[in-house]
């Protein structure tokens, strides 16, 4: 790459609306972008700014095509999230390290998901349903904090049919009028269910900074060991690639040496969950 | 510590601007003035035959990185039509504030493709302090206030200057400092400097030394630089960072800062990236959408440039941020020495 902040044409293909704030955008990019599950990418609204979002396709999908769900949680966002088909938008990258994905081989996975966190693990989800024979199991744990909130909900009654997979749901509360017939509580309550032997599983977490603190100790509680714990950071990441410096947490930069870090590697620096 | 330029040459004082008016249509060269009100403020300004400039004496106010990485600049598309520039009178601490950048924008993951082609287009032609100011303290850092060129690797400087009577004895740093040479025998009459000549310059840096280590005697130079992330230092920091008011001029003015922001400037179909200084002193900086802060607190914000010069950057460049060149000293309205800083988590 010549220059690192080069940007790629995105056109709008399709906007599918998840829940109250999260939207899925489906983009088709003028040139291939190839990237490794983990990775992420810079997503701009000319004229109005950019943000980072980890894709929420597969890595295995056509390059020239590419799926980013957002939240609606900020100035770019909420503009993006004004966005139709048709529009078009700016795209560069990919930044940062994916999950490195030889670890997990031969392993059960467990994918630990809070509100608009199950797009980076929606990705990573995918590329292990691709290659599922390389895996020994996939237990799938998501929450959202109601039924309406939850998102890709079109989607589950698939992953269920899966043999290898196991996927239980949560949400913190059923407001008057929502039907729920799974578990209530914060999506930790999952673990107490779960079925694999934790000492040798892999745990990735992924979701607000509030779960991402709780999840890993309750993964802890669970028996996974720390360096199996990957956890994918959320910071403000303006290049993409360690100049600018705004995601720096203690001796790391969330994005080049990140966005994944397993948490053996960072628990010793200050903030993480901030 | 002490390394005698070999092959020196000399060239006249007086020769050297008739040097500058032959190149100055083929360069754009920039060299210290003085400002009209104070003497011993410096600015880089582009060559005017009309004006006295400072080949010498101490650090301009403005950092090196002004010339190399602008307040703001377009980074898509880039625009790569630009002059070669020379850039005269660059001190030390400057030159090795250029290695850290160097390190952090071309030899880390990426190349900063407009750094890169600025460093390409300047010749840098350093030259020797002569002076100190009260905030200088090169020598804390065992960095001396003239360069020397120390390997056979090509030096961040071309060509370096050090004054002997009414000449400079120039030392050839890099390739593109044999260039100059060429280009400068054409213009100036150059000869052989002499074992005298050498000596002289040895007496000069003795000199120049004993100022600074005088100028500095207070703080102890070996000074350790893990102890200010210490987790019990919160009230200590507090205190320290009591009359901080963030206006974040000692971020912009040192020369070894380069934390950017990007705006996206696109219009009418066409991709337009613009980066702009930032400042870590500044509430807001490290903010996500959602509002989360990891630095919410003045003194965590005030803590973050020490833990970035001398832990972060040691850590991933494996030099130091600092190079001693007291601007941010000189420019804090609250007056924070950043010397007592360290210091005083010395003594503890
Ligand atoms: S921290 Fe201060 S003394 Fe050190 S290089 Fe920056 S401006 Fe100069
Ligand atoms: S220059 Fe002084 S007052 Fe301004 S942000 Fe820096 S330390 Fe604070």
């Amino acid at each position: 790459m010549d220059n690192p902040y080069e940007v790629l044409k995105a056109d709008v293909l399709n906007v599918i609306e998840e829940s109250p704030q999260i939207k899925t955008f489906q983009l088709k990019l003028e040139k291939p972008l190839e990237f490794q599950t983990g990775q992420f990418v810079e997503l701009s609204l000319p004229g109005i700014g950019e943000a980072p979002f980890t894709p929420s396709s597969s890595h295995y999908q056509d390059p020239t095509k590419m799926d980013v769900t957002i939240m609606n949680a900020g100035f770019v966002t909420n503009k993006l999230h004004q966005v139709k088909a048709g529009d078009i938008l700016g795209i560069r990258g990919p930044y940062g390290k994916g999950y490195p994905l030889d670890k997990f081989k031969g392993k059960d996975i467990l994918l630990l998901g809070g509100g608009v966190g199950l797009a980076p693990l929606r990705c990573l989800l995918l590329t292990l349903i691709h290659d599922i024979d390389d895996y020994k199991s996939i237990t799938l744990c998501f929450g959202a904090r109601t039924p309406q909130d939850l998102i890709y909900k079109d989607q589950f009654a698939d992953w269920r049919k899966i043999n290898k997979i196991q996927l239980s749901r949560s949400v913190d509360e059923i407001p008057k009028g929502e039907k729920w017939d799974e578990k209530v509580g914060v999506v930790t309550v999952l673990l107490d269910d779960i079925k694999i032997d934790t000492k040798d599983a892999v745990a990735v977490a992924c979701g607000p900074p509030i779960m991402m603190k709780f999840g890993t100790y309750a993964l802890i509680d669970k028996g996974f060991k720390e360096e199996n714990i990957y956890l994918s950071m959320e910071k403000k990441m303006y290049c993409g690639f360690g100049q600018c410096r705004h995601c720096v947490m203690g001796k790391y930069y969330a994005c080049k040496d990140g966005p994944v870090f397993t948490y053996d590697t960072i628990k010793n620096e200050e903030k993480i969950w901030e | 510590m002490n390394i005698s330029p070999k092959n020196t040459l000399l060239v006249r004082v007086a020769d050297l601007v008739k040097f500058f008016e032959n190149v100055k249509n083929d360069f754009d060269i920039f060299i210290p003035y003085t400002s009209n009100s104070d003497n011993d403020n410096l600015f880089y300004k582009k060559f005017r035959e009309n004006l006295d400039f400072v080949p010498n004496k101490f650090r301009t106010i403005d950092p090196i990185k002004t010339l190399f990485y602008f307040t703001s600049e377009k980074i898509l598309p880039i625009s790569n039509k630009k002059r070669k520039r020379i850039i005269f009178g660059v001190k030390n601490c400057d030159i090795q504030a250029l290695k850290v950048l160097d390190s952090a924008l071309l030899e880390d993951n990426f190349v900063e493709p407009n750094y890169k082609m600025w460093r390409e287009k300047s010749y840098i032609i350093s030259s020797d302090c002569t002076d100190i100011l009260p905030s200088c303290h090169c020598n804390l850092f065992d960095i001396n206030p003239y360069p020397t060129k120390d390997s056979d690797k090509d030096a961040i400087f071309d060509l370096n200057f050090s004054p002997i009577d009414d000449k400079f004895l120039i030392t050839i740093g890099s390739k593109k400092g044999e260039e100059l040479v060429e280009l400068l025998k054409k213009y100036c009459s150059v000869s052989n400097a002499s074992a005298k000549d050498n000596d002289k310059l040895e007496s000069q840096y003795a000199e120049i030394r004993k100022k600074l280590t005088d100028n500095n005697s207070e703080y102890s130079s070996n000074r350790k630089y893990e102890v200010i992330a210490k987790g019990d230092s919160e009230k200590k920091w507090k205190e320290i960072s009591e009359e901080c008011v963030e206006c974040g001029a000692c971020t912009n003015i040192c020369p070894t800062c380069y934390c950017i922001i990007v705006n996206d400037e696109s219009e009418n179909g066409k991709f337009k990236k613009v980066r702009t200084w930032d400042s870590c002193q500044l509430n807001g900086y490290a903010k996500v959408a959602g509002g989360a802060s990891p630095r919410e607190k003045l003194w965590e914000r005030f803590r973050n440039r020490y833990q970035c010069k001398f832990i972060l950057m040691n850590q991933n460049f494996s030099k130091l941020g600092c190079t001693g060149c007291g601007r941010c000293i000189s420019t804090c309205s609250a007056e924070i020495d950043k010397r007592e800083v360290i210091q005083s988590f010395q003594e503890v």
